[in-house]
């Protein structure tokens, strides 16, 4: 599926800045997704489909390793394991 | 009974004969060292060309094998255009940590190398186009998708295209890393994500000072 070409560097860089402002928004309101609809379509709109999945899930990563870092690891319950 | 040899002229006979059957042996046991060293390089030699060997293209489509590369000091990286973050994050990485080692006249040039693991997409085009914005002696290197595959594979490097969406984009899951192969073809380093241009050229610089070349 050779479709669109890859961004070039200017639409990355676009890219990254309207991502980063989207999670400089979700930093300042507590994760609140509602509060950060604009800045979210536009990091949507500047941001190839499967980019905005990747950063989705770089951001679930980072704020589970910041966890991980400030609460420690808390393994979860077994249930049923000998 | 005949003239006996004085004690003294036999223990010199004796002597000079221990003596000759030590040189001797010494010679055999120098020779057969010699030639167990010259074997030793020899496989070496033939494992380091089959040791992450590969038949790509570069971007004027001209065949490249590792042969082409013999001779110069390589850092090679494994990526893709389509890539979100992390190849234009190395790939600037890498780029700094040759432009530090060009500062030193002292030093030998270093080849950088990127080759793609999406040969679907990254064809001869789509590689010049996306390595312009790095450094201008990288070389990109693409292949059929068996070409890609195997040399991925020379380098054990993980490769996993990632399901298409609807528009027919995928990302690619890949190893990140920077492999540094010397002017012999061997492999002598890698790094990875975390370490920085820096630390990347001192390294180089620190294996370029122990290279010794393989003697012809």
């Amino acid at each position: 599926a050779a479709g669109m070409a890859a961004p070039t560097m200017e639409e990355r860089k676009a890219c990254w800045g309207a991502r980063d402002e989207f999670w400089q928004c979700l930093d300042s309101h507590g994760d609140d997704a509602a509060k950060c609809e604009k800045l979210r379509r536009a990091f949507e709109s500047r941001c190839p489909q499967q980019w905005v999945k990747h950063f989705d899930k770089r951001r679930d990563f980072l704020k589970y390793k910041k966890k991980l870092e400030t609460e420690g690891f808390h393994p979860p319950e077994a249930a049923g394991k000998s | 009974g005949g003239p006996r040899l004085p004690l003294r002229r036999r223990l010199a006979v004796a002597g000079a004969v221990a003596g000759a059957a030590a040189a001797g042996w010494l010679y055999v046991r120098h020779q057969k060292e010699r030639r167990q060293r010259s074997r030793r390089l020899r496989d070496l030699r033939a494992l380091a060309l089959g040791q992450g060997d590969f038949q790509l293209r570069d971007t004027a489509g001209t065949a490249r094998s590792k042969a082409d590369f013999l001779g110069r000091w390589v850092l090679l990286y494994f990526g893709f255009t389509h890539c979100p973050d992390v190849c234009p994050e190395e790939l600037e990485k890498l780029s700094r940590a040759v432009e530090l080692l060009e500062r030193d006249p002292a030093l030998p040039p270093v080849q950088p190398l990127f080759v793609t693991v999406d040969p679907e997409r990254d064809d001869e085009a789509a590689l010049a186009r996306y390595l312009r914005d790095f450094h201008p002696r990288l070389v990109g290197l693409t292949g059929t998708p068996e070409q890609v595959r195997a040399a991925a594979a020379a380098f054990r490097v993980y490769v996993s295209a990632g399901p298409r969406d609807a528009d027919g984009d995928y990302v690619v899951d890949h190893s990140v890393l920077t492999f540094l192969v010397d002017p012999d073809g061997i492999f002598r380093d890698c790094y990875s994500r975390s370490r920085t241009a820096e630390e990347v050229a001192r390294s180089v610089r620190g294996h370029m000072d122990t290279y010794e070349p393989l003697p012809l």
